[in-house]
This record gives C-alpha cells, structure tokens and sequence, in this order.
C-alpha cells in the first residue's frame, strides 16, 4: 500500500457517482437523477463539463437538513415523478450517493410505492445503482451503472412499438461493452474494428454518438444519442459479448448467463499484442479473415516501433490513473520497452488481478509528486499539472479531467492506429 | 454541533415577499433541476482562496475528489490553497467513525504543507456519523502552533448562499481580529470583501486603488494571506463586492470594531467610477474624493474611447443575461454601457435587492427568467433567439447547442472583468464572441437544398 498518510493529497480519485453520470450519459433519451444533496450533481456536471466541452444532464433530489432525519425515501419518490413529468425522458437512470447511503434509503421500495400509485410511470424505466461515495471511484460507479442498466433493461417489459425484432438481422449483431477508460472516440474505433468483421455493434453505453461532442439539430435536456432503448432488446439475438476493461467483466458475464451467448473480457486493446488478441478474436468469432484494412494498420504500428525503439526505449514513465486505463496504457509502454517507474491506481478494484512489471498500488497525485522524481514523463489527468510543474516533467494528459488540453475526449488509444497514437502523443509529450 | 442558523443574518426569510420579485430563495424541488449547489460548496467558494492555508475536507471523495482546484481564483504567493486534500471517508469510516483518521491527516499535513492555518471542512456523510470536527479540530490546535478552524457546513444544510454565511461565521469568530499585531486602524484602509480574484478580478481595481492612494488591507478573500485577513479589523471601511452573501460579515465587523460598510461593484464604468467616488465618500477624506472626481472621469474617458469601437459592433444587439450574485444589476449597466439590450434576465444566488436593483436597470419589456432549470434556458432562447447570452458557465455548452453566442462571466473564464481594464477586456471578449465567424457556419444548411448548389 502507497497510503501510510490519513488523508488524500490531490486525490486523482472521482466519486463513483460521477462515474455512474457517465455510464448514463451513453443511453439516449436518458435523464440522470442523482439521490443526493445539491452539491453532489453540481460537482460532477461541472467537472464532466469541464472534461468533455459537453452539458451534462444531471438533476438531483436536491436533500436538505429535514431529510438528515426522516431519511430521502419520499423525496426520491418526488424526484423520479418530477423529472419524468417536467422533462419527460425514455428512461430515468438514479445513483445514490454518501448521503443517503449512510442512512440507507431503500431505492426500490420508493420506486415500486411510486408505481403504485403513479401507475402511469411503470412503463418508464428506471434504473437504480447503489454508488456511495466512499466504495471506490468513477470506474466502480460507472460499473455499478451498466450493471443496473443491463438487469434493470432486461426484465422491463418490452414496448409493444418494437417492430424490428420481427424483420431478419442484416448483420449478426456483437454487444460491446466499453469501459469508462475508453473516449467516446475509443469506442467509435471499437465499433468501426467489429463492423470490419462483418458484425453490426450493440455499444453498451456507446459515449461516441453522445458526448462525442457533435453539434445537435435540437437541443434538449436529457442525453441526446447514446445507446437506443430498443437496443437493449435486441440483445438476446446477439452472436456474441465482448467487454473492454476488467470492469466491464461482471456486466458481461451477466449477458453472457442471460442470453447464453460467449462473452470474452479483454483487459486492455492498446499496445500490439493486446489489438492481435482483440482481432484474432474477431476473426474466430465471425470466421473471417482479418480485414486487409487491419492489417495495413498492424504493418504501419509494426513500422512505427522500429523506427522510435531507442525513444521508446529510454523513457522512465510514471502513471497515475483509473486501473483499466492504467493498466491498458501501462503495459503497452512494456511492451515497447519503456521503464515504469511509478504506477498508481485510483482504487483498490482489480488491482490483484493485473499486473505490471512493478507493483500497482492505490495512490493520490501528491504521492505520485513524492515518487515521480527520476521520471521523463508523468501520465496522468489534468490535476497531476501540479506536479509535473513543480517536478518540471512533462506530463501527458488522460483520464478524467483533462480540461487544460483540448480533444482528449475524440482520441483513440485503442487497436492498432490507436496504439500508434498514443506512442506518437507520448513522444512529442517529451518536448 | 453545526453553527445555528438562526443566529446567521438570514435576510432570505424576506424573500417570499410580494416585491415583485419570483421566489428567488425558494427551495429547489427534487428532480427540477434547478440545483444551487450546497452549504458545502457555498462555504468552499468562500474559504478556499485564501492562499497560504490548508484547506482539508473531511468528506468522502465526492465532496473534494470531483472539486478542487476547479475555480479560477488566483494567487500572487503560495499555491498551497489549489491542493486538494481530503480525509476520503471510506466505508470502513463510516463504520466506525473518521475522527481519528481526521486527528492523524490534520497533524500529518501541518507537517508535511506548513500553513499558516488549517480550514476543516465537514461534510454530509461526516456529519451524519456523527464526527466531533469541533473537537478534533480544537484537541489538534492545542498540539500545534497554528491555527485549526472547523467549518460546519454540511451540504445538506441548504443551498450555496447558506455556505457563504458560514464561511462569513468562520472568519469573524475564528479569523479576523486574532493576530498578535496592533489594532489600530489604518487611515485610507479598506476590505473588499466577497471579491475573490476569479481570473485576477482584484489585479484590475488594485491600480486604481494604489493611484488613488487608498490601501488596500486585504480582499476577503481573494488572493488573501491569513495574516493579512487576521489584521482586516484595522481597515477604516468594508466594502461588500459579491451582493449579500457576506452581509452577516460586515454587519458584525460593523458591531464589534466600528467599521462601516457599503456596497459596490468593479463591473462596468460607471459601477466602477461610482464604488470609487463612494469609498472616497465614506472614508471621509475631502481631498481623496477630490482625487478620485478627477481620476473616474479620466479613466472613464479614457475607457469609453478605447471601447467606442467595441460599441459600434455590439450595439443594438439583444442579450440574455443569466447570472447570480452581484453580477445581476451591474451586468445590466456593463451591457448597457455596450449598447447592448437585454430581453430576458434570471439570477440564481442573488437576493430580492439586488433583484430588485437589476430589474429597475433593465427595460421593461424584460423577461425575468423564472425557470431556471436547463428546461427553462433552452424554452427562454427558443423564444427569444437572442444574439448572445452572457451568463455562468454551467449553462455553457448547453448554449452552444442552440448555436448562440455565449460568453462566461463566472468563475470558470480565463480574464479579469474588473475595473476600467476589465471593462476594456469584457467588450473585447463579447466582440469576439458575438463577431466569431462560426456561428454564421453553424447556422449554414449543409447539404444546400435543390437548387441552391449552382448558385
């Protein structure tokens, strides 16, 4: 363990509720309710508006001092009525928070007493994810969020509107699911890599047709593009599931028993060896061929190490981020043969079932300026500014927030072009 | 344990008068989406740009881990105020209590940091366990030379301006007034106070200030140095900048060390000729208000002719001004003095009076905004279909997408707006904004209908 002090110095953490936002953000006509007082949902709008340049549709059930004492049941009722009424979503997708988990309201109980007596709101989906505050960061909360969006959207009944079940896929359909390491840039390249396969993807949040940052024809206050509420119908016919980050490996077990359909977990689809596993995994599934298009891409990544192997192979890095992404851009440093030097986790999650050549450990940015002394390069988000300023190291941006340098959300770190640009975007880092 | 609110100057429980004004105090509804924030974040905003102190809070990660760091306040010495540092409650906590996870981080970062004080912040979750922050913070002050100041503000206490009256508490029970130096006021002295030098507002008034030969004690509290906030009871006059979030400071300081107050605001020419003439006045000095007569209409003439240019571009457009706090009523003069109209106006944050003042400045045909909800932004633009909207960030990009021009005027923008240079960088700001060639290319139908592809 890093953490021998008693408190966070620049915490590089985020709360697992802003991660549960996220996770939300990718279903579109979605409207996030967070159960909690008014600060929490302003925290975490401004700093994923920050990040992405995006609104961040997010209201709350705004607790105050009376609910300290009679607890926020009655008020996540008229929260959940209220949002549905004024802004009139698809779906409703509610977290909780420290708050309201410390004297421990029952969501479901105030949901099915809501429905009893607004019988006009059992049709309208609600999501509910546990996320306190003080179990883990984004990446737990934005897997709490798929997770409840998957059990949740799978025993909804149906809208009877569905007419596209009846007519025969075009495509055999793959369901994707992306981690919260992942752009909304990344996971358009996950979805373009399987549709080279020949299947039609099913992105579970899919971020990249909603804070991709695209300019709408109208704008609304509920999440506009994002997966479709009949998307999540169409996934028993599913061919197969893959995850992407050790997160995501429980939601896809979870289709995987539902729907009995094969689910593969891939930890990490940056860096060489992790795209050929994603790729050669593609090819089994679909029986096909690796497109000629990947291949050029693989031959141009192969031509790229060569040429910068002494560059890459100098560097002292240390890193400071979320587990997946620490791990996925960790170990394709590795392979390139860059030095880690510091590797620092978020939280506890994963950490003893990946590894790196030196030990993960969970740590804040104030740890990270303690160790990252004899290091070329820092990477981590925005807040490790700090210390790569008074450290005088270079520091590439990831992670959330980046708010001090622009497109972070629009890159792709991932497959074989990714991988390439990331080790392009780590080299010029270095000034 | 929590401060009491009836002892705070709760001026709000006026505000369901019949004054004409909406009920601009009135809780927020769950699931509206009209959220003003919390106590919490009211007393952070308040607290935290004090510079050389160590701002610890006693929360779990949602409280800090998604905050801090995130406003534009600015400092000209230490950086220790931008580092986020939490207790990061976690569940084993909550089982059993943070108070001595609380003991060990206070005394770990008077070591590791050297502040001149901690600020410690309790929190929703550390509240509700039950957490003796007083205690803890008292026991750890006995142990070390500094000072350990607890700031009661649980979110769950009500909305942002609850926070800054806390914040105003806290200093004047724990802050001012407790250094070792003299007491003795100091002539031509002032505070500003709720002016916390977003983007370096304070580096613009200061000039004028030092031309004018008034010295300026300490900003409460921007780019404030705890033993420059210590001495603020030497000033000879408050003058309260952010509207009435600090009211229960001044009215307080009035009491206990005679030092009068008055309001004012550095947005725009006139406010910022007017604030200048007023502390002139109220510091009682015939020949500095003599000064200043002759010092505002120099800079006003000479602000007005770099600006003329601006106006000629600006003028006659028509503004949505959505903002909180002060900004309300002198961001109608600033605009005005723009030749910019306004039609429709909202506030979130701001007081009847200053409402009352904003709309007295406005024409009116004005619309107040009384939704103030993304819902209620979005039908007020769909409407009016104005040519900017000057208002916070937080409805930013929600702006964008109605391909409006939009210009942030709160705590997340890059440049000063205070003072007569503010003035100059604010109109040059809107220009570039409002005359941005990229929302004529926003607004092109891509592909061109039939028929309009020869033309």
């Amino acid at each position: 363990m890093a953490k021998t002090r008693h408190y966070d110095g620049n915490p590089q953490k985020n709360s697992p509720a802003l991660g549960a936002t996220l996770a939300y953000l990718g279903v579109n006509g979605l409207l996030a309710l967070l159960h909690g007082s008014q600060g929490c949902s302003s925290f975490i709008r401004l700093q994923l508006s920050r990040h992405y340049k995006e609104p961040i549709p997010l209201n709350s059930t705004a607790l105050l001092e009376d609910t300290v004492i009679f607890g926020g049941w009655e008020h996540l009722k008229k929260g959940i009525a209220m949002a549905a009424d004024k802004y009139k979503p698809q779906i409703i997708g509610v977290m909780s928070t420290g708050l309201t988990e410390t004297f421990g309201d029952d969501m479901a109980s105030a949901l099915s007493s809501l429905r009893s007596e607004r019988p006009d709101l059992v049709v309208l989906p609600v999501v509910l994810a546990s996320t306190p505050d003080y179990i883990g960061s984004m990446q737990e909360g934005y897997q709490l969020a798929v997770e409840a969006l998957l059990t949740t959207l799978a025993e909804h009944p149906s809208n009877p509107v569905e007419t596209s079940l009846s007519v025969p896929e075009q495509a055999p359909s793959i369901a994707l699911l992306p981690g919260c390491h992942l752009t909304p840039g990344d996971v358009e390249e996950l979805k373009e890599i399987v549709m080279e396969f020949g299947f039609k993807p099913i992105t579970i949040p899919d971020l990249s047709i909603s804070l991709d940052g695209h300019a709408e024809l109208e704008a609304a206050p509920v999440v506009q593009g994002g997966t479709l509420l009949e998307d999540f119908q169409r996934l028993p016919k599913c061919s197969a599931c893959l995850s992407f980050g050790l997160s995501m490996e429980k939601a896809g077990d979870f289709l995987k028993q539902m729907y009995e359909i094969p689910h593969l977990n891939f930890p990490s689809v940056t860096g060489l060896t992790a795209s050929d596993e994603f790729v050669l995994a593609l090819a089994k599934i679909s029986g096909r061929p690796v497109p000629e298009k990947l291949l050029r891409q693989r031959s141009r990544l192969l031509d790229t190490l060569a040429d910068y192997h002494d560059q890459l192979g100098g560097q002292k890095i240390a890193i400071a981020l979320e587990m997946d992404l620490l791990y996925s851009l960790g170990s394709c440093l590795v392979e390139v043969g860059s030095e880690l030097t510091v590797a620092l986790a978020a939280s506890q999650a994963g950490i003893h079932r990946l590894s790196l050549p030196i030990p993960i450990e969970v740590g804040d940015l104030e740890t990270l300026e303690e160790r990252a002394g004899q290091s070329n390069l820092i990477i981590a988000n925005s807040n490790g500014r700090q210390a790569a300023g008074l450290l005088k190291i270079p520091h590439l941006r990831a992670g959330l927030p980046v708010f001090d340098r622009v497109g972070y959300p629009q890159k792709r770190w991932i497959g074989y072009e990714g991988t390439q640009q990331f080790l392009f975007d780590m080299l010029n880092s270095l000034g | 344990m929590f401060t009491n609110l009836t002892k705070l100057d709760l001026k709000d429980k006026k505000c369901m008068s019949d004054a004409g004004s909406p009920k601009l105090c009135m809780k927020a509804l769950p699931g509206e989406g009209a959220e003003r924030s919390c106590a919490y974040d009211g007393a952070r905003v308040v607290l935290m740009p004090i510079t050389d102190v160590a701002h610890l809070v006693h929360g779990p990660i949602a409280c800090a881990g998604n905050s801090w760091d995130n406003r534009g306040a600015r400092s000209s010495g230490s950086q220790l105020y931008r580092r986020g540092l939490t207790t990061d409650i976690m569940e084993n906590d909550v089982i059993y209590g943070g108070e001595t996870k609380l003991r060990e981080a206070i005394l770990e970062i008077a070591v590791r940091h050297n502040p001149k004080a901690i600020f410690v912040y309790a929190t929703c979750v550390s509240s509700l366990i039950g957490d003796d922050v007083d205690k803890i913070c008292k026991e750890a002050e006995a142990k070390l030379t500094i000072p350990v100041i607890a700031v009661n503000c649980p979110g769950f206490l009500g909305d942002k301006n609850i926070g800054n009256r806390i914040a105003g508490e806290v200093l004047f029970e724990r802050v001012i007034g407790t250094g070792e130096g003299s007491d003795e006021k100091i002539p031509l002295s002032i505070n500003l106070i709720g002016e916390y030098n977003i983007a370096g507002d304070l580096w613009g008034v200061i000039p004028d200030l030092k031309n004018l030969g008034i010295t300026l004690q300490t900003a409460i509290t921007g780019d404030a140095k705890f033993d420059d906030l210590r001495s603020a009871h030497r000033a000879s006059l408050n003058v309260l900048i952010c509207s009435k979030s600090l009211t229960n400071l001044v009215r307080k300081m009035e009491i206990r060390y005679g030092i009068p107050f008055m309001e004012g605001s550095f947005y725009g020419i006139h406010d910022t000729s007017e604030t200048l003439i007023n502390i002139a006045k109220a510091l009682g000095d015939p020949d500095l208000l003599e000064r200043t007569l002759v010092y505002v209409q120099k800079k006003e003439d000479e602000t007005r002719k770099i600006i003329a240019g601006y106006k000629k571009l600006l003028e006659n457009k028509q503004a949505i001004l959505f903002t909180g706090g002060v900004k309300t009523w002198s961001m109608v003069s600033t605009l005005a003095e723009l030749g910019i109209n306004i039609l429709a106006g909202g506030t979130q944050n701001s007081t009847p009076e200053d409402f009352q003042r904003m709309k007295e400045l406005m024409d009116p045909s004005a619309q107040i905004i009384e939704d103030t909800s993304s819902a209620g932004f979005l039908k007020i633009i769909a409407e009016k279909k104005p040519d900017l909207i000057v208002a916070g960030g937080k409805t930013k990009y929600l702006a964008h997408k109605t391909r409006t021009p939009f210009l942030d005027i709160n705590h997340g923008r890059k440049l000063p707006y205070a003072g007569y240079q503010g003035m100059v960088t604010f109109a040059e700001s809107l220009t570039r904004t409002v005359l941005s060639p990229v929302w004529g290319l926003l607004k092109q139908e891509f592909p061109p209908k039939e028929g309009e592809l020869d033309g």
